[in-house]
This record gives C-alpha cells, structure tokens and sequence, in this order.
C-alpha cells in the first residue's frame, strides 16, 4: 500500500556545517519515505569573493545509509548548488558547478529570470516564497522554461515557520500557477531541522492550497523530480548519449558501482528519449 | 447504507526524544488540529470542524492517531496538518511533525494498514539491534504482530513491488 506510486523526492535539504542535524534530517527522511534527497548548498553571489562550496561526501556522513521506508533500498544522497543572482554575472557556469549533481538557480530580477528560463544551464529556477513576489511572471519565459525541462521550485519550509511567509508562498505559487498551469512545478522542503520535514503524502495534498491540481500536485513530488535528477545528470554528458570519466579505483566499494550503473542506466535511457 | 460518510486519516507524530511522546493525548491534539484548521483555513475551516471532527485513537507509544472527518472536506483538514509544528500538553511545548500514513473510509481498513505498518518497523528496527537479546525481542515480537493471513498479503505485495522496480 505504501508505495504504489512513483518514488518522492526532497531535492531541497539545507546544507548545515552541524553533522549531526543533517544525519538527523536524512534519517526523518528516509522515515517518512523520501527515496532521494539533495543537500543543498546555497552560493550568495553578493559577497566580495564568492567561494564555490565543496559537496561533501556521503561517506563522510554516514557508514551505512539509512533505508528508506517501505523499500528495502538504502536513500540516495545527492548535492546541489543553488545560485542566488541579482546580476548576470553572478552565474558563470565552470568545473566547480559540475561537482554537484543539480544545479540551481534563484533569479532576483525579471531580467535574470527570463535569462535563467532561456538560456542559463540550470535544473531548478527557485521560486520567492519569503517576500512578495517582485515582477510577474510572464508567458514566454515560463512557458520556455518548461520546453526546455527546467523546473520551478516552491519552497514549504517558510510557510510552515511563520504565517506571513504562508501568505507570501501562497501568493507566489498562486501568481506561478495562473501562468505554468501546474506544469513544470516540484515541491521541496528547504528544511535546516529534522522535524522541518513533512511527509511527501501531506506535501501532495498541500499542493492543493498552493494551486496545482491533485495529479500535478502528486506529479511535484515525485515524477517531475525525477525528471529534474534526470536531467542534472545528463549536464555533465554530451547530449544525454556520450559520459566521460575518471576510471574508478581499483577496489571500489558497493554503493559506488551501484551508483555508476544507475547512472549510466539513466542516460540511456535519456537518449532514448530524445531520439 | 451509512447515512454519514467519514474519512479517516491515519497520522503518525515524530517527536525528537521518543520519551516525549508519552505526553501526547487527545486533548492535546483535538486543540492543535482545530487551530492549525482555524489559522490556515479561517472560519468557514472552524466550522466546517463542528460536523464530526473527532480524534478516535491515540498511542502515546508509538505516535500513531487516528482523526475522524466528514468525507467531504477532509482535505481541508488534511491541508492544516502540516502546519502543526509544536504540541502543547499541561504546558509543555514539544515540536513535533504530524505525518499522514493513511486515509481510509472506515476503522477497519485504518486498523489493517496500521498491523502491517507496525509489522515493517519492526522490520525497520531490526538491523539497529545491538545483541542477541534484543534481536530475538524484536524477532518475536514481528512474529507475534503477524497474523498468518497478514504475511500472505505482505509477500505478494512484495513480489509486486520488486516487478514494478525493475521496470
């Protein structure tokens, strides 16, 4: 009964410096039956000298992965780097970016997010949740957006803390989804604590309040993230069909050969799909 | 026949320190429920709540409520849910998430989804044992929860889900 449906996905958990909380986070995670999550680590491009963060290994982290529930899987970890931009040079694609599994980015002016809809090579634009919405989103841009299979995210960590933020997330999505029709959208939690963390059941319904229609809303959490990792892996390859890298180690570990097969799966399977 | 059709949803409360979920109670959750629904929903939320809004089952061992609700508008009540961040019981304030695991027409279908829930953490819990002991504790007590029947359904769907992962 439980997992009938496609796989959840939480593609936004804060990156924190506290090792224990973001065991902790993971752990609730695989709990309430996310089978993958990214860390997210944010790059404030206001800063004199913007540093690049390195993902951390999941090895670092745990020795034996939590499983999630209702599988006998353990719960994939990804990384992803979340851009905020107010100026166009803020976001310079280079090597660094493609030590992250996603890429993401956090357009603060229209210009910049008709730029990320178009052209930049992202996965996921982010959406404001904490204040109003500062333009509007316009047809061409979103519409291109989705074309292109880059996806818009919506926050629901603020809405849960504070109940002006619940407005502004409300108001946002709502303006969102008069011009996306409920395509193109995932849900993520953004959560910095353990029980900041909702189950991906209740984020579904909650795509009700936000706008999205019940198959959409269950389509947020799950198949469109999908979608989304799909996509963040075909970044680093030529087109979807050609992957070049290092060769691994001599004895590499299980969950590593796991990894790479899944991958290699998946852009396989990618490649069909565009031909 | 039934004149009044419920829906039922089967939530499970996560708390930190499991030994603060032994304050949890009835009480305390009608209250948050009735104005996390207030708060996100306003008045028409309130009063949608007066028509057979009841909380029927509560364990204070393993978190698990059942809230009843008229079927017509659980979604309201289930789209407050997530805005419960903290419980407050004789004073004391203990964050906590409310998770849906179900939503069923009657207690019964909740009652059988709970078994083979309960059954699975069980399963869950297994491998985190420290000895013997308390390895042989928890494999009772997955074989005691079980019933025959129970098993049966458990495995087939087992075998359905493995078909659906290889695809």
């Amino acid at each position: 009964m439980v997992c009938k449906m496609a796989m959840f996905m939480d593609l936004n958990v804060n990156f924190t410096k506290d090792k224990k909380t973001l065991q902790n986070i993971i752990e609730t995670a695989a709990h309430l039956g996310y089978s993958t999550v990214a860390i997210n680590y944010t790059l404030e491009s206001q800063q004199k000298k913007p540093e690049i963060p390195k993902p951390t290994s999941i090895s670092d982290l745990f020795t034996k992965l939590p499983v999630v529930q209702g599988r006998s899987r353990p719960i994939r970890v990804l990384s992803r780097l979340t851009v905020v931009a107010t100026d166009p040079s803020h976001f310079r694609p280079n090597a660094e970016y493609k030590a992250f599994d996603l890429v993401a980015v956090f357009p603060k002016t229209e210009k910049l997010f008709h730029a990320a809809c178009m052209t930049f090579e992202v996965d996921i634009i982010c959406v404001t949740v904490t204040e109003k919405q500062p333009f509007h989103f316009k047809r061409a841009p979103v519409n291109g957006a989705i074309d292109r299979g880059v996806f818009f995210e919506i926050v629901y960590t603020p809405a849960i803390r504070d109940s002006t933020m619940r407005r502004y997330t409300i108001g946002n999505s709502l303006g969102l989804m008069e011009t996306c029709k409920g395509k193109g959208v995932i849900l993520s939690s953004g959560a910095e604590k353990p029980l900041e963390l909702r189950g991906p059941y209740d984020i579904a319904n909650l795509g009700l309040v936000f706008g999205l229609s019940e198959g959409d809303a269950k389509a947020a959490v799950s198949t469109n993230c999908r979608s989304v990792v799909l996509n963040g892996e075909t970044r680093t390859t030529a087109f979807g069909i050609i992957r070049t890298m290092k060769k691994p180690p001599p004895a590499p570990t299980a969950s590593e050969e796991d990894k790479s097969e899944e991958r290699e799966n998946s852009a396989a399977k990618r490649a069909k799909m565009e031909h | 026949m039934v004149r009044f059709k419920s829906r039922y949803l089967l939530c499970e409360v996560c708390v930190e320190d499991r030994s603060s979920l032994l304050l949890l109670e009835e009480r305390a959750i009608f209250h948050a429920v009735k104005t996390a629904v207030a708060r996100s929903h306003g008045d028409y939320g309130a009063a949608l709540l007066i028509l057979s809004f009841a909380v029927k089952y509560v364990n204070a061992h393993t978190g698990i409520i059942l809230i009843r609700c008229r079927k017509s508008h659980y979604r309201i009540l289930w789209s407050a849910l997530p805005f419960i961040s903290c419980l407050e019981n004789r004073g004391q304030k203990v964050q906590c998430l409310i998770s849906c695991l179900h939503v069923g027409g009657t207690i019964r279908t909740c009652q059988k989804f709970l078994v083979k829930y309960s059954t699975q953490q069980l399963h869950r819990m297994l491998p985190h044992c420290k000895n013997e002991a308390e390895r042989d504790e928890v494999r009772r007590a997955v074989l005691s929860c079980s019933l025959e029947k129970e098993r049966d359904v458990e495995e087939e769907e087992e075998v359905e889900e493995d078909d659906w992962e290889d695809e």
